[in-house]
């Protein structure tokens, strides 16, 4: 009971506790912005490659591979698949706005390709933020005459009607803009497309409505270009943001069926090489991938192996041997990802590292502590308080320490995890210091989360940290001599 | 003298025997106990004298248990002090002598009832406190009331003046009703009125048939007392 009592009283002391529980909160705080603030990276970059992949995806080269409606068909049977989807890749030229770009070219059926990814999601543009984008550049209403106002509540009906996800989901912009299909490019593809510090884009600069021409090599069966490039003019129906900035920047979706004549791998009537007339049986048109979207808490690899059967089979009967692979989504980015959590591991591991001085630090006041706490040690064993006794006060007291650091890093640490951007917003507000730059890295915002299971084995390595700190000191304040203790100036 | 005719007259409370006691300095060892040979009945009140650095403190931490002779022994109720399993000198220290430091010793965070109250404490863990808590309260206050500290309570060590202090530290070593007060110079330190005061507490306590042993250099404090023996040269001068 003395020992709670004096445990109690020493906490209550001045600025040596205060210090110990001060280097605990610190630590504890560092490691877990660290690691919330890798895996919340991590994250976000797996929610992306899943976005964009699927669950597992059939790849080809770029000449892809026939028959893919009939493989569909055959995929969606198979019992852990939930939908599939086809998808012709390409690169091509883009010229919006007098501009060129060269972009990644995606040939979709969008209703199945929202069936997989949540294609509908990454869709950036509603009629509500073209609104919200046209008043807010209003002038007010009554500065304007009859003429502009008309003009103006006109604009407002036509794009009130005016759906634009609808418009991508059918990649069909409405028709009074013209007979042309529609194109989705990513958000930062447009010359115009600017980020403000925040990482939002205006609909301002955005190219919706605007016209964008590809121009596209179409390969032979071989693989080679040998005749003229092609031209294809879209409409911008709407803009997506996937969250990854190097695909925001360099992709463009059009329709299936519009980049697959483009490209010469349209279905078409066969023809005899000698008379050229049609035989009278159909080529079948060709895509480059098929994604997969497995069913809810199914073992993606279980998943990955029933569709390379398949598809092997599949093929073999149809006399086809393109080179096809079959992987899940963390093996398509396999590399990427685990640079990025091998790094996390290391970040953690050095942070880890770094907090062995916090158990130093606890040593070292917890051992000064002792030292002016001799003559007291003396009087308690003169009271009869055992050697044990002694050192569980000490452990105690790094036990209570680290206890209190512990939940005051804990809490430290989440206020900055949960507004970390709003205090890099303030930051740069201040400083001009900006640690995420959002033209830099991958996303335009920091990622974070709080892992509870990693939170609590921090907290609690925090707590038995500074257990081990004080562990030395106690030993030697157990083994203090009453006496000697006594007479200790 | 004031002693009661019981049996335990013949056989003494404490006692050390034959103890010797060097304090190694480097190379030059100081034999401070040459053979010390003395003892005290129960309710008896001793005073021991003896020039400053006699060994007179040295000898009453060997009564208390806090330090062990290097020959010799120390008695209490017949049986030794020392060599005896775990925890039993402990036991000794917390139960069977209370000591009263020469300079206090107060533990500064405490007040000066928790300061009485944290003796109780420690020979009872944690859960047997609860049971003897509202009894080593009742004690503690009675204690300090007794010795005049009945405003007291609550004040920290620091703000009690010295002879305060030292009968805090007289309840602290009184708490657990020990069968023998060790005290080392009492009155030592507080001016000549507070040593009176002392001197009657101890008076009292003798009356109620505490057995005292009390170390002074102060011939007329020393006269308190039931007996007197003095520390030279390492050994007992009647
Ligand atoms: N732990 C120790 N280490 C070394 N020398 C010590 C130790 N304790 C006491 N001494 C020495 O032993 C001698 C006796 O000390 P002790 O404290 O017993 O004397 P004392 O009679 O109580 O003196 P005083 O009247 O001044 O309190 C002194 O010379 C002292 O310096
Ligand atoms: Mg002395």
């Amino acid at each position: 009971m003395y020992k709670l009592l004096l445990i109690f009283k020493y906490l209550r002391r001045k600025l040596a506790p205060l210090f110990a529980a001060l280097a605990v909160t610190l630590c504890t705080a560092m490691v877990i912005i660290v690691i919330s603030v890798m895996g919340g990276f991590l994250e976000m970059m797996k929610g992306a490659a899943k976005r964009l992949t699927g669950d597992v995806i059939i790849r080809a080269d770029l000449t892809g591979f026939p028959d893919y409606k009939p493989m569909i068909e055959g995929l969606r049977k198979l019992p852990d698949v939930e939908a599939a989807t086809p998808l012709l890749r390409s690169f091509a030229l883009a010229k919006m706005a007098e501009r060129v770009s060269p972009v990644e070219v995606l040939g979709i059926e969008p209703a199945g390709l929202e069936a997989v990814t949540g294609f509908r999601d990454t869709l950036h543009w509603s009629a509500k933020d073209v609104l919200d984008d046209l008043q807010s550049r209003m002038p007010p209403m009554d500065t304007l005459s009859a003429a502009q106002k008309a003009r103006y509540e006109a604009a407002v009906k036509r794009i009130g009607e005016a759906d634009f996800r609808e418009y991508a989901m059918k990649l069909k912009p409405p028709s009074h803009w013209g007979d042309l299909p529609g194109a989705v490019p990513g958000i930062a593809v447009p010359p115009g497309a600017r980020r403000d510090s925040k990482g939002n884009y205006s609909f301002n600069n955005s190219s919706v409505s605007t016209k964008i021409t590809l121009t596209l090599m179409p390969l032979t069966r071989r693989g080679d270009v040998r005749g003229e490039p092609e031209y294809a003019d879209f409409f911008v129906v709407n803009e997506f943001k996937s969250g990854l900035y190097d695909i925001d920047a360099n992709r463009v979706y059009v329709p299936l069926e519009v980049l697959q004549a483009k490209l010469h791998m349209e279905a078409h009537a066969e023809r005899d090489p000698e008379t050229d007339k049609p035989t009278g049986k159909t080529i079948s048109g060709r895509v480059t991938e098929v994604m997969i979207r497995a069913k809810p808490g199914a073992d993606l690899h279980a998943v990955r192996e029933s569709v390379e059967k398949y598809v092997q089979e599949f093929l073999m009967q149809r006399h086809e041997f393109p080179l096809i692979a079959v992987e899940t989504w963390q093996e398509r980015h396999g590399t990427f990802l685990g640079a990025v959590e091998k790094e996390k591991g290391l970040l953690t591991v050095l942070f880890g590292i770094v907090s062995i001085v916090a158990v130093a630090m606890i040593a070292v006041i917890f051992y000064m502590i002792v030292l002016e706490k001799t003559r007291d040690i003396g009087v308690l064993r003169a009271l009869g308080a055992s050697r044990a006794g002694i050192m569980s006060i000490f452990l105690g007291y790094g036990l209570a320490i680290g206890i209190v650091g512990a939940a005051m890093g804990l809490g430290l640490a989440a206020s900055i995890v949960w507004n970390i951007n709003e205090i890099q917003d303030k930051l740069f507000e201040w400083f001009g210091f900006k640690m995420w730059d959002p033209s830099i890295y991958y996303f335009d915002k920091i990622p974070s989360r709080l892992d509870h299971t990693e939170v609590t084995v921090i907290a609690i390595l925090a707590v038995v940290s500074s257990v081990v700190g004080s562990a030395i000191p106690a030993f030697l304040a157990g083994r203090l001599d009453p006496v000697e203790a006594l007479r200790y100036e | 003298m004031t002693d009661s005719p019981t049996p335990s007259n013949a056989k003494p409370q404490l006692a050390a025997r034959g103890v010797h006691k060097t304090y190694r300095m480097g190379d030059a060892d100081l034999h401070v106990l040459r053979g010390v040979d003395m003892s005290v009945r129960a309710g008896e009140w001793l005073a021991v004298l003896g020039a400053s650095g006699s060994g007179k403190s040295t000898l009453l931490h060997l009564l208390g248990g806090l330090d062990r002779p290097e020959k010799g022994d120390v008695e209490f109720e017949g049986q030794p002090v020392f060599g005896k399993p775990w925890g039993e000198l402990e036991r000794y220290r917390s139960l069977r002598v209370g000591f009263v430091f020469q300079f206090y010793h107060l533990l500064p965070e405490l007040s000066a009832l928790e300061n009485v109250l944290i003796s109780a404490m420690v020979p009872s863990g944690v859960f047997g406190w609860g049971k003897v808590k509202k009894d080593a309260r009742e004690r503690a206050t009675a204690l300090l009331q007794r010795l005049g500290l009945g405003e007291r309570f609550k004040h920290r060590p620091t703000r009690l003046s010295g002879g305060e202090r030292q009968r805090v530290a007289i309840a602290r070593a009184l708490i657990n009703r020990p069968a023998v007060l060790l005290a080392d110079e009492p009155t030592g330190n507080p001016d000549a009125e507070t040593g009176r005061q002392i001197i009657d507490v101890f008076r009292e306590l003798h009356r109620g048939g505490q057995t005292i042993v009390m170390v002074t250099h102060d011939r007329t404090v020393a006269a308190a007392a039931d007996r007197r023996l003095v520390l030279e040269a390492g050994r007992v001068k009647e």
